[in-house]
């Protein structure tokens, strides 16, 4: 696929009509509606949306931690709709790394065990300390999060998806909770993975903003994603502001 | 609507709850049974003894004359005196397979004020002279008698008639046993006479003296100067023994009884209590933890601090009125079996069950108690709480080093997960002990119990299948010539073996220590009594000396080669001996001392004679046999050992059931402690433990975390358990033991291994349920909010 003049890599996912209905008693919510869209190899996505239209909803399906009502997801051809509980799992082992807004980090692991837990049900791990080092954080290894900042927690918590080495980080709302400066080092690292260790790495977020650094953006609304934006000259992160 | 929200977190954390629920009605139910049952008993008991007269002390002597008791009252301290002759004597029932021995006891219908005088259930007063007879009611019940039958015993060597004119009972014979090796009362074999003393005077001709006194004493009065006197002026009548009531037979069994359940009705419930409080304040501190959000929001609407801790305590309420309403119900509604199982035991008029309102509504106000304390304990929290903070997240929990951590090679060992559940442990280690605690409970009450069966079965069985293994004993009125009696014996039919056995009830004494027990005397080499050391080997009775049973040495203080003191109380005059202890052995039943036959009988200066005599032989020709000598005037009972062993089976059966009964409250107050923790503790870490699902972990290697935890809880407290049961069975065994029985207080391997799997049943129970609850997170929900 052609973007910003270069090729990058082969389809890594594809989803046709993905939807997601929550039956609440009498009322069908449709959280997520007939969404088709490629997502390639070492390619920067941005999810932009109001709240309410689906964007968690569209992340944990793809991260594999729900299962769509209707439509098909393929992961490298393999087809995900059907899984079952012990193939999704295995998914998100070796595929998937998750950040999350609140970092969930486990409280009485230190940051190196809190990345070691997720290096040891990996096949092929990267080295919990040099994660440790390139987020910055190799001289707090043996703080426990309480003792670290929610910036540091945050770092700790890409360190410890990525440690698995995954194809695919997917990332919610990931600088929620941080202020402007944390949040650009957030981003950095999330542009040096999806570069340096060729991730394909999908960003949840309400700030539009964010959306300059992506190779293409998704927009949704109602549940519908209404259209794909490519960007021809993404910016790196230090270059954005708000 | 704050109520409604309350039934839903009731009903989401049902698990807690309801562990919580079950072991408080339990508490509630011992309470009130046993509390209400408790106290009809020491009520009936004190009314009877104080109505019927019971006496403060009882005196046995050779022989007394009438005319000699009434001089007995001048001693100071003696409020009344009366004499009496006992005497045992057995039913004429050819068709009988077992004796059947009625005490007489003689009374005078002319008295206005007996001294255990007999409360009078149906028939008429007895008449001086007549050959007629009262009988306690048990007895007259167990054979379906009724007034104006005719019993015929077997006395002075004749078969006489007695005409029953009425049953009563006697506060004497509360628990009728017709001697102390007997355990329990069994009216189809023993009951009680009372006749006329004019009327026993013809059935025992040539009777004038009382072989026993009976006084009360004036309030104030003193026993043991009442006794130092009696015992100066009863020597010339050869006196035997003065008892206080207080080891009276009857008296001491039932004031064992009532003490027993008075302690297990106080400490069992505040057992139960403690626990089911604990599981309160653990599950309503976590609910709060929880509930932050929520309450921020309420104070933030103006609720007030009142309101809400009010809102927070009305689950404990609940949980408490609910609880205790249910136990005090079925404790009320128990109250009636056990009290229909004492009524068995004890012959107690005015013993019955009744509905007692007081402890019902204390059983349902204690439990509210409980219940408010634990809730006040965990929901405290809320007061502190600021509206603003409250909605704020808690502060993170802290990760610490712990303390395991400094043995680097072992901490190594651990892989992420090992590290997280130790470290666990000791984040909340309030909770940990607590979980230690009930697994130790768990595996200890039901080691405890199994082991209690095993070695009640093993201390009665013993005695009846391996030590004493005759067929018959014979048992004389009054020491016979061994040899004639003997060849007398062996002469019968299908008799196969007859061997001489002597028991000789004495006074042992060394240093201070001073114990009143029989020698039973056996032949060198019999084969119908075994003397068995603790490894079942056979000991030979020495040629010289005297083998005492564990306890007695105890009692004596006495080890292998000490010289102890040998008197015969019928012969207090005389000459003091001596004998050297030869060896100690175990004696589970009774508590005897063991000497040669023949060295006995020189010790006692009565060569020659022997008070019994064991026989083995052909089964069939057993009745003969008994009919044969159950009339002879020197023979005073032949006991079958067949029927006392089915007998025991009998009562064994009934105690297993009671010793299952306390093996359930152990295996619940366990599990629901298991239980209930580890379906807390899942519900607090959903989001840690979800996180670690989201990385990619299995359930299996999620629970396995949880399980590790619990496993690394389990197995210390399982071994902790051990030492637990031990001291249970230590102090009970101290509890129990007496003349009649000595507990050995080993553990069975059996048992503990039978404990072991309940407990561990009882964690693997509590895990599936955790696995259940862990297959069922949805991710997506868990980890869209904050906590
Ligand atoms: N478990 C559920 N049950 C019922 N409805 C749900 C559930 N989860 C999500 N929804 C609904 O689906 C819709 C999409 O939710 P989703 O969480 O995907 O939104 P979002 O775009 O992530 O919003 P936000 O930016 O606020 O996080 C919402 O209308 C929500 O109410
Ligand atoms: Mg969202």
């Amino acid at each position: 696929m052609q973007q910003g003049g270069k090729i990058v890599g082969n389809s890594l996912m594809t989803a046709e009509n993905l939807s997601k209905f929550y039956q609440m008693g009498e009322v069908t919510v449709k959280a997520l509606k007939e969404a088709s869209f490629q997502l390639y190899e070492g390619e920067l996505v941005v999810v932009l949306g109001p709240s309410g239209s689906g964007k968690s909803t569209l992340l944990n399906i793809i991260g594999g931690m729900d299962r769509p009502t209707g439509g098909k997801l393929f992961y490298r051809g393999k087809p995900l709709h059907q899984a079952g509980d012990k193939e999704l799992t295995l998914y998100r082992r070796h595929q998937v790394g998750f950040v999350f807004q609140f970092y969930n980090l486990m409280p009485n692991l230190t940051a190196l065990e809190n990345i070691n837990l997720s290096v040891q049900i990996a096949s092929d791990p990267l080295s919990p300390t040099e994660l440790l080092a390139k987020v910055g954080l190799a001289d707090r290894a043996d703080h426990f999060p309480s003792q670290l900042s929610g910036g540091e927690q945050q770092r700790v918590a890409l360190a410890r998806a990525l440690a698995k080495n995954p194809k695919l980080l997917l990332c919610d709302e990931p600088t929620g909770a941080l202020d402007y400066s944390t949040s650009i080092q957030v981003l950095e690292l999330l542009k040096e993975a999806c570069e340096a260790y060729a991730k394909t790495v999908v960003i949840i977020t309400h700030n539009t903003a964010i959306a300059q650094m992506a190779h293409r953006v998704f927009y949704l609304k109602d549940g519908k994603l209404e259209r794909i934006e490519e960007n021809q000259t993404p910016l790196s992160p230090e270059k954005v502001t708000w | 609507m704050l109520l409604r929200k309350m039934l839903r977190d009731i009903f989401e954390n049902k698990g807690a709850y309801l562990a919580c629920l079950v072991i408080i009605a339990m508490g509630l139910m011992i309470f009130t049974s046993f509390a209400s049952v408790v106290q009809s008993l020491n009520v009936s008991q004190h009314e009877f003894y104080e109505n019927q007269n019971f006496a403060d002390g009882f005196v046995q002597v050779a022989g007394i004359p009438p005319g000699a008791v009434a001089k007995l009252g001048d001693i100071e301290g003696i409020r009344d005196i009366q004499g009496r002759l006992v005497k045992d004597v057995t039913l004429w029932q050819p068709e009988s397979p077992e004796n059947i021995y009625l005490r007489l006891i003689s009374v005078d219908p002319g008295e206005a004020n007996p001294i255990n005088g007999v409360l009078l259930s149906q028939g008429r007063p007895l008449q001086k002279s007549a050959r007629e007879m009262w009988l306690d009611n048990q007895f007259f019940a167990a054979h379906n008698l009724s007034l104006n039958d005719q019993l015929e015993i077997i006395a002075a060597g004749r078969r006489q008639r007695l005409t029953v004119v009425g049953t009563g009972s006697s506060p004497e014979f509360v628990y009728a046993l017709r001697s102390m090796a007997d355990i329990y009362p069994d009216p189809e074999t023993f009951g009680i006479g009372f006749v006329p003393w004019d009327t026993v005077q013809t059935i025992f001709p040539g009777t004038v003296s009382f072989n026993e006194l009976v006084f009360t004493m004036k309030p104030g009065a003193e026993f043991e100067t009442v006794r130092e006197e009696l015992e100066r002026q009863l020597a010339p009548y050869g006196l035997i023994s003065i008892i206080p009531r207080e080891e009276q037979v009857s008296h001491q069994l039932l004031q064992m009884e009532i003490d027993g359940v008075e302690s297990m009705s106080t400490a069992m419930p505040v057992m139960f209590l403690s626990i089911a409080a604990m599981i309160l304040y653990i599950t309503l501190k976590r609910l709060i933890e929880q509930q932050r959000g929520q309450i921020g929001i309420l104070k933030a609407d103006g609720y007030s601090n009142g309101e809400i801790l009010r809102h927070y305590l009305s689950y404990a309420l609940f949980i408490g009125l609910v609880g205790g309403i249910a136990g005090s119900l079925m404790g009320s509604l128990f109250a009636y079996p056990i009290t229909g199982i004492y009524q068995d035991f004890f012959n107690l008029p005015a013993f019955t069950a009744v509905f007692s309102p007081f402890y019902f509504i204390s059983g349902v106000i204690l439990s509210v108690v409980f219940a408010l304390l634990a809730g006040y304990q965990g929901a405290k929290k809320v007061l502190s709480l600021e509206p603003a903070e409250a909605m704020r997240p808690p502060a993170p929990i802290a990760g610490k080093r712990i303390f395991l951590e400094k043995f680097s090679i072992l901490w190594r060992l651990l892989n992420t997960q090992g590290r997280m559940a130790v470290r666990n442990l000791t984040r909340n280690k309030g909770r940990s002990l607590f979980i230690l605690f009930g697994i130790m409970i768990c595996f200890a009450i039901s080691s405890f119990t199994w082991s209690m069966n095993d070695i009640f079965q093993k201390m009665l069985y013993d005695q009846y299948e391996k030590v004493e293994v005759y067929d018959l004993k014979v048992t004389f009125s009054q020491p016979l010539k061994q040899e004639s009696v003997l060849r007398e014996l062996r002469s019968n039919e299908g008799v196969q073996r007859v061997e001489p056995m002597a028991e000789v009830p004495v006074t042992l004494k060394h240093q201070w220590h001073e114990q009143d027990v029989v020698i039973i005397g056996v032949l060198p080499d019999s084969k119908l009594y075994n003397i068995l050391d603790s490894n079942y080997n056979r000991l030979e009775p020495p040629e010289n000396g005297i083998l005492l049973s564990e306890r007695l040495a105890g009692l004596l203080n006495a080890t292998v080669g000490t010289t102890l003191s040998l008197e015969s109380p019928l012969k207090p005059d005389d000459r003091e001996n001596t004998v050297v202890v030869a060896g100690i052995v175990p004696q589970y039943v009774g508590m005897n001392a063991y000497m040669e036959i023949s060295s006995l009988q020189r010790a006692i200066k009565e060569p020659g004679l022997t008070t019994s005599a064991m026989v083995n032989m052909d089964r069939k020709a057993i009745p003969a046999f008994k009919e044969k000598y159950q009339a002879a005037g020197n023979i005073a009972a032949i006991e079958e050992n067949g029927l006392r062993l089915s007998k025991m089976k009998e009562l064994m059966d009934t105690y297993g059931s009671m010793i299952y009964l306390y093996a359930l409250i152990g295996v619940i107050i366990g599990f629901a402690i298991i239980y209930s923790s580890s379906v807390i503790t899942i519900a607090e870490r959903e989001r840690e433990l979800a996180s670690m699902m989201v990385l990619g972990m299995t359930p299996e290697e999620v629970l396995s975390v949880v399980t590790f935890e619990q496993w690394c809880i389990g197995i210390p407290a399982l071994i902790l358990g051990i030492p637990v049961a031990k001291g249970m069975m230590g102090s009970f065994g101290q509890l129990l033991n007496s003349d009649l029985l000595t507990m050995p207080t080993t553990l069975s391997s059996w048992a503990m291994f039978l404990a072991f799997a309940v407990t561990a049943a009882s964690i693997w129970i509590a895990q599936r349920a955790a696995a259940r609850k862990i297959r069922g997170f949805s991710l997506s929900e868990v980890l869209k909010s904050r906590e």
